[in-house]
């Protein structure tokens, strides 16, 4: 796009000022974020004592793994991590699909009722009924146990169609009003035209959902009883919230005094869903969207 | 356009309607116990859950003579699946509450979802109350919904670097006095020989809970200058811990000690999941807290001096204030109940069935089982000590963790802190098996001068209703006032709005139902 | 396949009505029923999983116990919306609410947006890539490591950035997690740590959209840098920043509660204070269910005022709002 087309041109000296002190002020960014990040990653192969006697490290003194061995003694880690996995792709795919379907007759402006729907679908913005009668609309379903249970009450976020139905907006009408003459109906409309159209979208929202389903912790933790079942971030946040109970006064404090553990099980949930993200990084860059337009 | 959204919305009702109607019918009513050979619990969980054919659970159905099924709950979040289980008519047989004070419990109560246990406790050997205090402290306005789970009655310690001590020729502390002079010395005199003025004696930190009688270090030094732990009944009118001259005596003390630079600066925030690391790093030397993190202390200090750690900590009871009284602060003595659904065991037979399958868990035998786990399989006793065997075998392991971090929490009559007719584990050197030697011996003897708190068995109504207001009001002033942002003028002026806000009703109220019980 | 039965093209294309245009039900039904057809799924989720549970707010008339359930549960009419309104704490709760949404507004809401746009401006596409895969990282973290990690980096000892600034500016050592002055700047410090460059994820696919050839055609016309983001680049993503103000505006009393508990102490209370957090701990000493409800209640009538004040604010100054 403008970058890779201007690099062959001249450019002024106001133009690469710009472009230096750009590059310094998002490198300095991605340092700031980077740099606690590291620690913590540094940490989770650092010793208790080491963690507890140097504020802040880069590289362990003493390299340990026993954090790592920990989780991996049992297969409990890995069955969620396998878990998580299938339910968070699973569950992105339904919730896209879902999102996208809805939002398509959303961003026709000349559909009798959209604007109703609109106005319902807003409302639940900012109302909602609470835990406990969604958790006994789950029940009633009979989803309790299943992982259904983990996707489908999450199934449209509101927000989210609320933006995919303002980015179908923006789609070039010329392409949809061709295929309708050529005799698709808009069922044929979207998903011929539109869906190819929409990868950027798709991309997006895929990101979204998926992490919105790699990081509840609290769907899994109302609706699954069974814990063979249980997804990832139960664990995590048993293994890293586990400490905040502990200077209560009944408390049973013997629990993993563990700090470098959290930062472990950190690490270990988070790399898989952040190796995820490069991989759609592409589907951003292209401009895939006017791009094919104006063929 | 202007009649259909009407229909529509006329539509979409429709369509509601129906599902309302399918989706509620499912939910019909639970119908008591169809299978009395099951047990179904929800029991809280440390770490992660064991596998229902694992060697533990195995056992423990054995000796129960029950199946169980059991859901494990993540204890950082058991109180936010208490409550959709208490909603859901679907409360398992046993269930542990951790709150068993709360409004959620103790109106699903006082309406029928559990049983009342009080007469009935006595008839089973080990179900019998153990212990006098811990039973009322566990009761219900009176009531034990539940068979407490036993801890520690007694647990304030003072821990202190012992290699300090030494160097400079100090003392245990015996006195507040004593230990004000040892935190100035641990900061003047140069405990650690760097020949830096970089150390200092007390570490506070952050308490979770903004409540003044949460057991926190405060809470400990109000009560060893004789103020009363959380409420005490004064000529015949109960007095709240902070509205006593006492009270203001310690905060004094404590504000000298601060001044002084003799604490850690940043005890109005020190994350409490950080209060080892300034004694360990060698930064702070005192930690007044519960004894058992002389165990957490020992394994870090190990980590990082295996040679010398053994002479680095020292640990003292409960101090007496500097006329030579001593007050000691107890504990609860209990964590949470074992209540039993009326909703599914419906009648006095299904009861007595599955209060003997409880009675069997707490028999000595089952004590072992679920704080200790299989004899010869995980552990060999010694000297009367638990010592764990074939750690490296992965079976083994999965049945420590079980025992560990899960079935240790269905003990009623030993559990965490609290061997019980267990055996305690063996401590792994010399120094921590003395240590724990202390530790009973301090508990024994503090207990005789414990300062009890004769509200905790009662529920005042006007605390629950505004307790989010009341509670940060005083323990905010004292922190306040420590840091010097108030003055002890402001400090009573905080106290006094503690009781215009809603204060004096709680008063009233637990002062009845005390004077009551006390006859 | 269906389409060769849809009737003849021309009848087809949906004309737009205009004002005053009738259609019946009935016809539009028909000729819509693809539409609809799509529609309908996304219709169910809403009934089933977010109205119908929305009985449940029904308890912010009651003393709502869970046991006793929705229809045990004793009904104490406004008795909760009084609590809320003359409390002791409502004032306050309402002020330091507001201030830190607007705080939120000025820093955290433009943030992504800027950094978007900077991303966007960056010519080595290696570079861009590994930056905008490294900003949003954070987003992973949960709010307690975030706030172990502040603490670590602000106390007022062993802080190294607190060291680092006293370093510089001299004079006494702040305590910057302790004193209420200063709990505001710390939120919204961890706010854009946290969430900025995950929000430029959003930008970056509007961004995405825009066609290369709109650059080409400004370049042809001698338009600088500067005059191609003003009149390709910015306008490209104003939809999405529209509606992202909108959205946002709905949420406004929302505070992220785990953060700002975690960072609440004896010392900034005074400030630290919100609605979200107060109930939170109404909730843990009390199992305030009924009034949690109640104050959810109120803000979400306040958010609703907001959300579609916004809207039409946004459609009287010529943008398309959200419908």
């Amino acid at each position: 796009m403008s970058a890779k087309k201007s690099v062959g041109q001249h450019a002024s000296v106001g133009s690469r000022v710009f472009d230096a002190l750009n590059i310094a002020l998002l490198v300095g960014l991605a340092l700031v974020t980077v740099l606690p990040l590291l620690y913590v990653l540094a940490g989770s192969f650092a010793t208790e004592s080491e963690i507890a006697s140097r504020p802040f490290f880069l590289w362990p003194e003493k390299f340990v793994t026993s954090t790592y061995e920990y989780i991996f003694a049992t297969d409990t880690f890995v069955r969620a991590l396998i878990t998580t996995i299938v339910v968070t792709a699973v569950g992105a795919a339904v919730q896209v699909m879902l999102t996208l379907t809805m939002a398509y007759p959303l961003a026709k402006r000349y559909l009798p009722g959209r604007t109703l729907v609109l106005n319902l679908v807003i409302f639940t913005l900012v109302f909602s009924g609470g835990m406990i009668p969604t958790y006994l609309v789950v029940r009633d379903l009979g989803l309790l146990n299943s992982y259904w249970a983990l996707i489908l009450p999450l199934a449209i976020n509101p927000f989210y169609l609320i933006i995919v139905k303002s980015f179908f907006q923006e789609l070039p009408q010329a392409l949809e009003e061709a295929a309708r003459i050529d005799g698709c109906n808009e069922m044929g409309v979207f998903f011929k035209i539109v869906l190819p159209l929409s990868k950027p979208i798709i991309a997006t929202f895929s990101l979204f959902y998926a992490v919105g389903i790699w990081n509840d912790y609290m769907s899994p933790l109302l609706y699954i009883d069974d814990n063979s079942k249980w997804t990832l971030q139960v664990i995590v946040r048993q293994l890293t919230s586990a400490n905040a109970e502990n200077a209560l006064a009944s408390l049973d404090s013997v629990f993993f005094p563990v700090e470098g553990l959290k930062f472990a099980v950190v690490v270990i949930a988070t790399l898989p869903i952040l190796l995820f993200y490069p991989f759609l990084q592409k589907h951003f860059a292209k401009g895939v969207l006017i791009g094919s337009v104006k063929e | 356009m202007s009649t259909s959204p009407r229909r529509l919305m006329a539509g979409v009702l429709a369509l509601t309607a129906t599902l309302v109607a399918a989706a509620c019918s499912g939910g019909a009513g639970s119908e008591g116990k169809a299978d009395s050979s099951t047990l179904t619990m929800m029991v809280p969980l440390f770490g992660t859950a064991p596998n229902p054919s694992g060697e533990i659970q195995q056992a423990v159905e054995k000796l129960t003579g029950k199946k169980l099924q059991i859901t494990w709950v993540p204890n950082a979040d058991y109180s936010d699946k208490t409550n959709v289980t208490l909603a859901s008519d679907k409360i398992p047989d046993v269930m542990v509450l951790q709150d068993n004070k709360g409004p959620s419990f103790v109106k699903a109560a006082e309406a029928g979802a559990f049983w009342d246990l009080t007469d009935k406790l006595g008839k089973y050997p080990n179900l019998k109350p153990r212990n006098e205090q811990a039973r009322l402290n566990s009761s219900t306005n009176g009531k034990n919904y539940g068979i407490y789970r036993v801890r520690p009655l007694l647990r304030s310690a003072v821990l202190l670097r012992k290699d300090w001590l030494d160097k400079l020729g100090l003392e245990l502390p015996k006195t507040t006095d004593d230990l004000y002079n040892v935190a100035k010395a641990f900061t003047e005199k140069d405990p650690d020989g760097n020949g830096k003025k970089d150390t200092y004696g007390l570490i506070i930190p952050k308490w979770p809970t903004p409540i003044f009688n949460s057991s926190n270090p405060f809470n400990a030094i109000d009560v060893w200058f004789g103020a009363p732990n959380g409420y005490a009944m004064r000529d015949g009118k109960l007095v709240p811990e902070f509205d006593t001259p006492e009270f203001m005596e310690a905060n004094r003390y404590l504000k000298k000690m601060i001044d002084e630079g003799l604490v850690n600066r940043d005890f109005a925030t020190l994350d409490t999941a950080k209060w080892n690391d300034p004694f360990v790093q060698g930064k702070g030397g005192i930690i007044i807290d519960v004894n058992v993190r002389a165990t957490q202390l020992y394994e870090l200090l190990k980590e990082q001096d295996p040679d010398g750690y053994a002479k680095k900590l020292a640990m003292s009871g409960n101090l007496s204030r500097p006329d030579g009284k001593k007050f000691s602060l107890p504990f609860t003595g209990y964590n949470g109940i074992v209540a039993i659904s009326k909703q599914n065991i419906r009648t006095e037979e299904q009861l007595d069935d599955v209060l003997k399958a409880l009675d069997r868990l707490a028999s000595k035998e089952g004590a072992r089982l679920v704080n200790n786990g299989i004899e010869g399989r995980n552990y060999k006793v010694e000297d009367g000590y638990a010592v764990r065997i074939n750690e490296n075998d992965p079976a083994v392991k999965a049945i420590n963790n079980d025992v560990d971090y899960a079935f240790i929490q269905l003990g009623t009559t030993s559990s965490v802190g609290v061997a019980g007719d267990a055996y305690e584990r063996r401590p792994a050197s010399e120094a921590e098996q003395e240590n724990l030697k202390l530790r009973k011996e301090l508990e024994a003897l503090d207990l005789q001068t414990a300062v009890h708190d004769p509200t905790l068995p009662y529920v005042s109504p006007t605390l629950t209703a505004k307790g989010a207001t009341l509670h940060p009001i005083v323990s905010d002033a004292r922190v306040k006032y420590l840091a010097g942002e108030i003055t002890e003028e402001q400090l009573k002026a905080e106290i006094k709005r503690w009781y215009d806000s809603g204060g004096t009703q709680v008063v009233a109220e637990l002062g009845a139902l005390v004077a009551k019980a006390g006859n | 396949m269906a389409t060769d039965l849809a009737p003849p093209p021309v009848q087809a294309v949906p004309r737009k009505p205009r004002r005053g245009d009738k259609v019946s039900t009935g016809t539009a039904l028909l000729r819509y029923r693809w539409l609809y057809l799509m529609l309908l799924p996304g219709l169910a989720y809403f009934a089933i999983f977010k109205y119908l549970p929305m009985y449940g707010l029904t308890i912010a008339f009651q003393d709502f116990v869970p046991f006793l359930g929705y229809s045990g549960s004793e009904w104490v009419g406004l008795a909760h919306f009084e609590d809320l309104f003359t409390g002791p704490d409502f004032g306050r709760l309402l002020g330091n609410t507001l201030i830190l949404a607007l705080l939120m507004i000025v820093f955290a809401f433009p943030a992504p947006i800027i950094v978007a746009l900077m991303l966007n401006e960056l010519r080595f596409n290696v570079l861009k890539r590994s930056i905008q895969s490294l900003v949003y990282i954070p987003h992973f973290l949960s709010w307690t490591i975030v706030a172990s990690l502040t603490y670590l980096l602000f106390s007022v000892d062993f802080g190294v950035i607190a060291n680092w600034i006293h370093g510089f500016v001299g004079g006494t050592k702040v305590d910057y997690v302790a004193q209420a002055e200063w709990f505001r700047p710390i939120i919204v410090m961890q706010t854009l740590w946290k969430s900025t460059g995950w929000g430029t994820i959003i930008y970056l696919a509007a961004l995405a959209g825009v066609n290369p050839d709109m650059y080409e055609a400004a370049r042809m016309d001698g338009a600088g840098r500067w005059r191609q983001f003003w009149h390709v680049t910015l306008p490209a993503i104003r939809p999405t920043i529209v509606v992202m103000a909108i959205l946002t505006s709905g949420n406004l009393l929302d505070a992220s509660f785990e953060q700002l508990w975690l960072m609440t102490n004896s010392l900034n209370r005074s400030t630290a204070d919100v609605f979200d957090t107060f109930v939170y701990y109404v909730g843990i000493t009390q199992g305030g269910y009924s009034y949690a409800t109640a104050v959810g209640l109120f803000k979400g009538v306040a958010g609703a005022v907001l959300i579609f004040g916004c809207n039409w604010l946004a459609k009287r100054l010529g943008q398309r709002g959200l419908f």
